[in-house]
C-alpha cells in the first residue's frame, strides 16, 4: 500500500489567505460532502463519527487554505485525506488493529457511477422481483428502511411492532435477498473490492 | 451481545461510536464475518437505488456547522469524543435538484471555468477545465455534462430552441435528457455524435488522432466529419465507436465501461495502453508535464488503474509496474528506465518504486 498524503501541518499565513470566502472550498463541500460521508462510514461504522471526521477535515482545509487549495480541493486528495483522518480517529479510539488495517485498504468507490447505472439497468428488474418476493411484513419493513429511509424507531412506530422485530425482519430480508441475488452480489462485490495495483 | 444483525447497523452507520468499535472488533475476530460484511455491503449497494448518498446527508447543515466552528475559532469536533450531531436520516433531507444552468466546478470552484456566467443562451456559452480539474455542467433542459481534465465545451447559440448542439474539444460524459424534437448533438473536429436518448462518453482531444464515443445506455448515432452515409453508424450500450484520422468509422462491441468512463468518478483505467498515452493522460489529469527519457519507452504497454491517488502515488505505482525511475521537479516529470538493481526476483513485491523529488 502506498503512503497517503497527509494534510500539511503548517498553518497558512494569514496574509496569504483569501480575504473572506474561498469559492473552491465551498464548491468542494457541496460536491463531495455526501460521498465523503458515505465513504467514511465504511471506515468508522457510525454516521455520527463520519460527519465529525469530514467536518474536521474541512475545518482543517479552511484553516490552512491558500494557494495549495488547487491541489487539495480535488476528489483524489479529499478521499486520501479523509481516509487518513478516519484512520487517525480509529487509532485514537483504540479500535481493533485488524479493522484499522482493513480500513486502510478501503478503496474510494463512489456510490453511483455511469457504469453502475448501466449495471443497474440490467439488475433493477431482478432486484425488484427479489424484493417483491419477500414475505409481506418483511418486505414492508425493508422498504420503509431502504426506500423511505425511516429510522428503526420510526418504522417500529409506523408498523406497530417492537424495535427488536424491526431488526430481525431487516436481517431476515437481508438473508433472503442475499440468497436470491447471490450471482449478482458476486459482481457488485467485485466492483467494490476491485483493488488498485 | 454483538450478533450478525448488528452488521446491518454498522453498514448503515446507525450506531454510536462506541457500538461501532465493538462491532468492528467482533467482525475482525472471524474472517467469515468479514466476508459476510462485504456481502451485505454489496447487497445494500444493489438494493439502495444508487441515489442514497445525495439526500441522506444534509450538506446545508454541515456548512452551517463549519461556519459556526470557524466563527468560534474551535479547532475541530474534538473527536474521538464526537459531539452529538444531527442524524443523517433526520426527516429534513431535501432531494438535491440541479438548478437550471448552474455550474459546479470540481476542483477549485468557479475559477476553473471560463465564461458560462451572465450570458444568455442566445449568445452561447463556453465552459473549460484546466489540466488537473474537472467540472460538471447542468444545462437548462436537464442535461448534465461532466467535463474531464483540459476540456472545452461550447454550448451553441440558441441551444434548445431547435437542435441542442455543443462543441467538444477534450473528454466529457453526457447524461442527456432525451427529446426527439430537439436532438442533442456533440460536434467534434472529427465527427458528430447524436444522442438517441442516452448516456455516453466522448473523447476528442485535439492532440489525439481519433474521436471515441462509448455508450453506457440507449444509443448514439456517430457520424464522421468527412464521410457520407457510409461513415455513420448507430452505437448500442457498451459499444465503443471510433473515428480515426482518415474519417473511418469502426465499432468495438462489449467494451468494459469502467475503462472508458471510470474517470467520471476519479478513476483512470488503462488496459494494455501504450505508455506514451498513459503519460499524456496523467499529464492532463494531474497537470504535469510528463516526459519519457527514451521515446521507445512510449511503446511499452501497461495495464493499471489509478483511483483517488495523489500525483506522486500514481507515478510511484506506475514506476513499480514498469520498473521505471521517476524524477519530479514541480510540474515536470521524467520517466526513465530504472537501472537494473539485482537478479533476485524473489521479493519483487517489496521492490521500492523510485521516486526522486526535486525542488
Amino acid at each position: 500500500m502506498l503512503q497517503l498524503p497527509r494534510p500539511p501541518a503548517f498553518p497558512a499565513p494569514e496574509a496569504q489567505s483569501p480575504p473572506d470566502e474561498s469559492p473552491g472550498w465551498d464548491a468542494a463541500l457541496e460536491l463531495y460532502y455526501a460521498e465523503l460521508c458515505e465513504y467514511t462510514i465504511r471506515l468508522v461504522g457510525s454516521a455520527e463519527t463520519a460527519q465529525d471526521v469530514v467536518h474536521d477535515l474541512f475545518l482543517h482545509l479552511w484553516d490552512t487554505r491558500g494557494p495549495r487549495d488547487v491541489v487539495r480541493l480535488t476528489r483524489p486528495y479529499l478521499y486520501a485525506a479523509v481516509r487518513n483522518q478516519a484512520l487517525k480517529y480509529l487509532r485514537r479510539c483504540r479500535v481493533a488493529g485488524a479493522w484499522i488495517e482493513r480500513a486502510s485498504r478501503e478503496e474510494a468507490a463512489a456510490a453511483d457511477s455511469p457504469s453502475d447505472i448501466y449495471l443497474r439497468a440490467e439488475l433493477e428488474h431482478t432486484v425488484e422481483r427479489a424484493i417483491a418476493e419477500l414475505p409481506p411484513r418483511c418486505r414492508e419493513i425493508f422498504l420503509l428502511r431502504r426506500r423511505d429511509q425511516l429510522s428503526y424507531e420510526e418504522i417500529a412506530a409506523r408498523a406497530g411492532v417492537s424495535l427488536g422485530t424491526v431488526k430481525s425482519q431487516m436481517w431476515r430480508a437481508a438473508v433472503m435477498l442475499k440468497e436470491k441475488l447471490a450471482p449478482y452480489l458476486a459482481c457488485a462485490l467485485s466492483v467494490i473490492v476491485a483493488g488498485v495495483k | 451481545m454483538t450478533d450478525e444483525r448488528d452488521l446491518i447497523r454498522l453498514i448503515e452507520g446507525d450506531c454510536s461510536p462506541e457500538e461501532a468499535a465493538a462491532i468492528q472488533a467482533w467482525v475482525v475476530a472471524d474472517p467469515r464475518r468479514i466476508e459476510l460484511l462485504d456481502e451485505l455491503r454489496a447487497l445494500w449497494r444493489l438494493t439502495g437505488g444508487g441515489t442514497d448518498a445525495a439526500h441522506r446527508w444534509d450538506v446545508a447543515a454541515a456548512r452551517q456547522r463549519l461556519r459556526r466552528a470557524r466563527a468560534a475559532g474551535r479547532p475541530g469536533s474534538g473527536a474521538p469524543q464526537p459531539q452529538r450531531y444531527a442524524r443523517p436520516n433526520a426527516p429534513a433531507w431535501a432531494r438535491r435538484v440541479f438548478v437550471a444552468a448552474t455550474v459546479v466546478a470540481i476542483g477549485v470552484g468557479v475559477g476553473t471555468l471560463v465564461g458560462g456566467r451572465g450570458r444568455s443562451a442566445a449568445q452561447g456559452r463556453e465552459y473549460a477545465t484546466a489540466p488537473g480539474r474537472r467540472a460538471t455542467v447542468s444545462l437548462a433542459d436537464g442535461t448534465r455534462i461532466q467535463l474531464s481534465v483540459d476540456t472545452r465545451l461550447r454550448v451553441a447559440p440558441g441551444y434548445g430552441a431547435g437542435e441542442r448542439a455543443v462543441e467538444l474539444d477534450g473528454e466529457a460524459y453526457f447524461v442527456v435528457r432525451h427529446d426527439p424534437r430537439r436532438p442533442f448533438i456533440v460536434r467534434t473536429q472529427r465527427g458528430t455524435a447524436r444522442d438517441l436518448g442516452t448516456e455516453f462518453a466522448v473523447r476528442a482531444y485535439r492532440q489525439e488522432p481519433y474521436l471515441q464515443v462509448v455508450v453506457a445506455t440507449d444509443s448514439v448515432a456517430l457520424q464522421s466529419a468527412t464521410g457520407g452515409a457510409s461513415a455513420a453508424l448507430t452505437l448500442r450500450p457498451r459499444d465503443r465507436g471510433v473515428i480515426d484520422e482518415r474519417g473511418r468509422v469502426s465499432v468495438d462491441p462489449g467494451v468494459p465501461l469502467e475503462r472508458y468512463v471510470g474517470w467520471t468518478r476519479g478513476r483512470l483505467v488503462f488496459d494494455d495502453t501504450p505508455l506514451a498515452a498513459v503519460a499524456a493522460q496523467l499529464g492532463r489529469w494531474y497537470d504535469l508535464d510528463v516526459r519519457l527519457a527514451d521515446p521507445s519507452l512510449g511503446d511499452e504497454h501497461v495495464t493499471i488503474t489509478f483511483a483517488a491517488e495523489s500525483a506522486d502515488e500514481a507515478l510511484s505505482a506506475l514506476a513499480k509496474v514498469l520498473d521505471l525511475r521517476v524524477t519530479r521537479a514541480g510540474r515536470s516529470v521524467r520517466l526513465a528506465t530504472a537501472p537494473r538493481p539485482r537478479s533476485s526476483a524473489s521479493d519483487t513485491s517489496i521492490t521500492p518504486a523510485v521516486l526522486v523529488r526535486g525542488e
